[in-house]
C-alpha cells in the first residue's frame, strides 16, 4: 500500500513539475535564453496567491491572479531585460548571469516583504482529505493532479492546433526567417514568456497552497524541471513533461530504501547514467 | 514606376564599409540578375533593402516610397519578400504549418498569393503537407522557401543564392518558373547568384558588383561582350 501511496504522491508533484518542464522549455526552445529567472516567477505566484488568501479572497482568485500578475512580470522580464541585452548583443552568459541576478532579487524582496520564513495557507480544503483503494491524497493534491494533467494536451493543442502556436513554433526554428517574413520574433518573445510564466504560475500557486510558501524554494525546483527537459529531449513538451513525470515517481520511489535528504542525489545520478546512454534526451527533435 | 530603388547606397557591419554608392533600380516585371564573387557586397545590399542593415547614407525606395527609415516588417507590408540563402524555411514544422504560420501574418485580404494559389502553383508542396519541411530534399525546400517568400502580395521579390545545392535541372525549373511568375504578376525580381550562366540567362538585366561597388550594369549580352567574366 505504502508503495501505491508513494506512486500516486510522485504522479501529483510529477504532474506540477511536468507544467513547470514545459513551461520552461516552451520559453528555452523559442527564446534560446536559460531562464533562470522562471524559478522566481514560479515564487511569485506561490506569494501572489498567499497575499490574496490572507486578504480573504477564494484560492481559485488566488491562482488566476497569480497567473496574471506572472504573465505581467514575464513579459516585463523580456522586454525590459533580455530584449534590451540582445539589442546590446550580449553573450548567452551574461544573459544566464542576469537571469541569475534577477532571481536572487525577486527571491530577496520576496524574503524581505514576508520574511524568509515557510508561510502556510490557512485555507480548509488543503487538511481536507480524500481516501480510496487504501490511497489517501488531500483536496489541495488532488486539484494539482487535475488541473495540471489537463494543462499539458492544452499546451500541446495549443502549441501544435492554433496560428499562435504555429508562429512561436517556427519562430523558434527559424529566428532569422520568422524576422523576414514579418513574424515579430521580438513580440513573439514578450508573448511567449506571458505564457510560459503564466503556465509556471499554476503549479506556483498549487503547490503553495498544499505546502506553503518560501522564498528559495523555487531553484531546486527549476533544477529538477530543467533535467525533465533536457532528459526529455530540448524543444519536445512531451519529453519534458513525461521525464518531469519518471523524475517525480522515481524521487517518490526512492523513499522505499533510502531516507528523504538523498532523493535529489538519486535524482541527479539518474539523470547522469540516462544522458551517458542518451545524450540528447527521450524525444530528440528531429 | 520602379518597384525598387536604390540611391548612392552606402552599409556596413560596424566600422566596416562593406557596399559604397550602390544605386540600382528594378521595374514590374524584370528580373535583375546581381553578381559578384564572394564578399562581393550582394547579400549586404540584399539586407539593406530588407531593412536588417541600416543604410549608412543614400535612399532606398520602394514602390516610389521613400523607405530607409521603416524597419523590416513595414517594408514587407509593401510587398518586399526576400528569400534567403539557404534558410529560407521552417525546418521543425510541418510544409502546412510553414505556409500557415507566415500567411496568417502577410495574408489580409486581396493577396496574390494565398495558401490555396501556392499549393496550386508549386503541387510538390501540396502532396507533402503533412511532411517536416526540414526532411524534404533540397529543391522541395527551396519551394516551399518560395512559396513563404510569394504568400501575400509580393511586389519586389529578392533571392540570395536560390539554386546553391540544387541538380541543374532543377535550378532551370526554377528559373523557368521565376520567369513565369514575373511576367504573369508583374513581380519585380532581384536574383542573387553564384551560378552566373544560368542567371545571365533567365536575367533582362545584370549587375555586377566587385568590392561593394557596382562595376557593370546592362543587358546579359551586354555583360558577355564586355568580357566581365574577371570579376566571377
Amino acid at each position: 500500500m505504502l508503495l501505491l501511496q508513494l506512486l500516486i504522491n510522485g504522479l501529483v508533484t510529477g504532474s506540477a513539475l511536468g507544467i513547470i518542464a514545459i513551461s520552461f522549455s516552451l520559453a528555452y526552445s523559442t527564446t534560446r535564453i536559460f531562464h533562470v529567472a522562471h524559478a522566481g516567477i514560479y515564487t511569485l505566484a506561490g506569494y501572489v496567491a498567499y497575499a490574496l488568501e490572507k486578504s480573504g479572497a477564494p484560492d481559485i482568485v488566488g491562482l488566476l491572479a497569480a497567473m496574471a500578475i506572472c504573465a505581467v512580470a514575464g513579459a516585463l522580464i523580456q522586454s525590459e531585460l533580455y530584449a534590451r541585452l540582445a539589442q546590446r548583443r550580449a553573450s548567452h552568459l551574461a544573459v544566464l548571469i542576469a537571469s541569475l541576478g534577477l532571481l536572487a532579487v525577486i527571491q530577496n524582496f520576496l524574503a524581505s516583504v514576508f520574511t524568509p520564513n515557510i508561510l502556510p495557507f490557512g485555507s480548509a480544503w488543503r487538511g481536507r482529505t480524500l481516501s480510496f483503494g487504501g490511497v489517501t491524497l488531500t483536496e489541495v493534491q488532488i486539484a494539482t493532479l487535475v488541473i495540471c494533467l489537463a494543462v499539458f494536451p492544452c499546451s500541446l493543442w495549443f502549441t501544435r492546433r492554433t496560428v499562435l502556436g504555429k508562429q512561436i513554433r517556427a519562430v523558434a526554428s527559424n529566428p532569422f526567417l520568422a524576422e523576414i517574413t514579418a513574424l515579430r520574433p521580438q513580440r513573439t518573445f514578450v508573448i511567449v514568456m506571458a505564457i510560459a510564466s503564466a503556465m509556471v504560475a499554476i503549479p506556483g500557486a498549487l503547490v503553495a497552497f498544499d505546502f506553503g510558501v518560501q522564498p528559495y524554494d523555487g531553484t531546486t525546483v527549476l533544477l529538477t524541471a530543467t533535467i525533465a527537459v533536457i532528459a526529455g529531449g530540448i524543444g519536445s513538451l512531451t519529453g519534458a513533461f513525461l521525464m518531469a513525470m519518471l523524475i517525480s515517481v522515481l524521487q517518490n520511489l526512492s523513499l522505499l530504501v533510502i531516507s528523504g535528504e538523498w532523493s535529489v542525489g538519486v535524482t541527479f545520478l539518474i539523470f547522469l547514467v540516462f544522458m551517458l546512454f542518451r545524450p540528447r534526451g527521450l524525444f530528440t527533435r528531429r | 514606376m520602379s518597384l525598387l530603388e536604390l540611391r548612392d547606397v552606402t552599409a556596413g557591419y560596424g566600422a566596416k564599409l562593406v557596399i559604397s554608392d550602390v544605386s540600382l533600380t528594378l521595374a514590374a516585371g524584370e528580373i535583375v540578375a546581381l553578381l559578384g564573387h564572394n564578399g562581393a557586397g550582394k547579400t549586404t545590399t540584399l539586407k539593406t533593402i530588407m531593412g536588417l542593415l541600416p543604410a549608412r547614407s543614400g535612399a532606398v525606395s520602394l514602390m516610389d516610397q521613400d523607405v530607409s527609415s521603416l524597419a523590416t516588417p513595414g517594408r514587407i507590408k509593401l510587398g518586399l519578400r526576400l528569400l534567403p540563402e539557404g534558410r529560407g524555411i521552417f525546418p521543425d514544422l510541418s510544409v502546412a504549418d510553414n505556409i500557415e504560420a507566415v500567411a496568417a501574418q502577410n495574408c489580409k485580404g486581396g493577396d496574390l498569393f494565398g495558401p490555396a494559389e501556392v499549393y496550386q502553383l508549386l503541387p510538390v508542396l501540396d502532396e507533402r503537407r503533412t511532411t517536416i519541411a526540414g526532411t524534404m530534399s533540397g529543391g522541395q525546400q527551396q519551394m516551399l522557401a518560395l512559396s513563404l517568400a510569394l504568400l501575400g502580395r509580393p511586389h519586389c521579390l529578392m533571392l540570395d543564392e536560390p539554386s546553391i545545392g540544387l541538380a541543374p535541372n532543377l535550378v532551370e525549373r526554377m528559373f523557368d518558373q521565376l520567369r513565369s511568375l514575373s511576367r504573369s504578376h508583374g513581380l519585380g525580381t532581384l536574383l542573387v547568384e553564384q551560378n552566373v550562366a544560368a542567371a545571365m540567362r533567365v536575367a533582362d538585366r545584370v549587375i555586377i558588383m566587385n568590392s561593394g561597388k557596382i562595376v557593370f550594369s546592362g543587358t546579359p549580352d551586354g555583360a558577355r561582350a564586355a568580357g566581365v567574366w574577371h570579376y566571377f
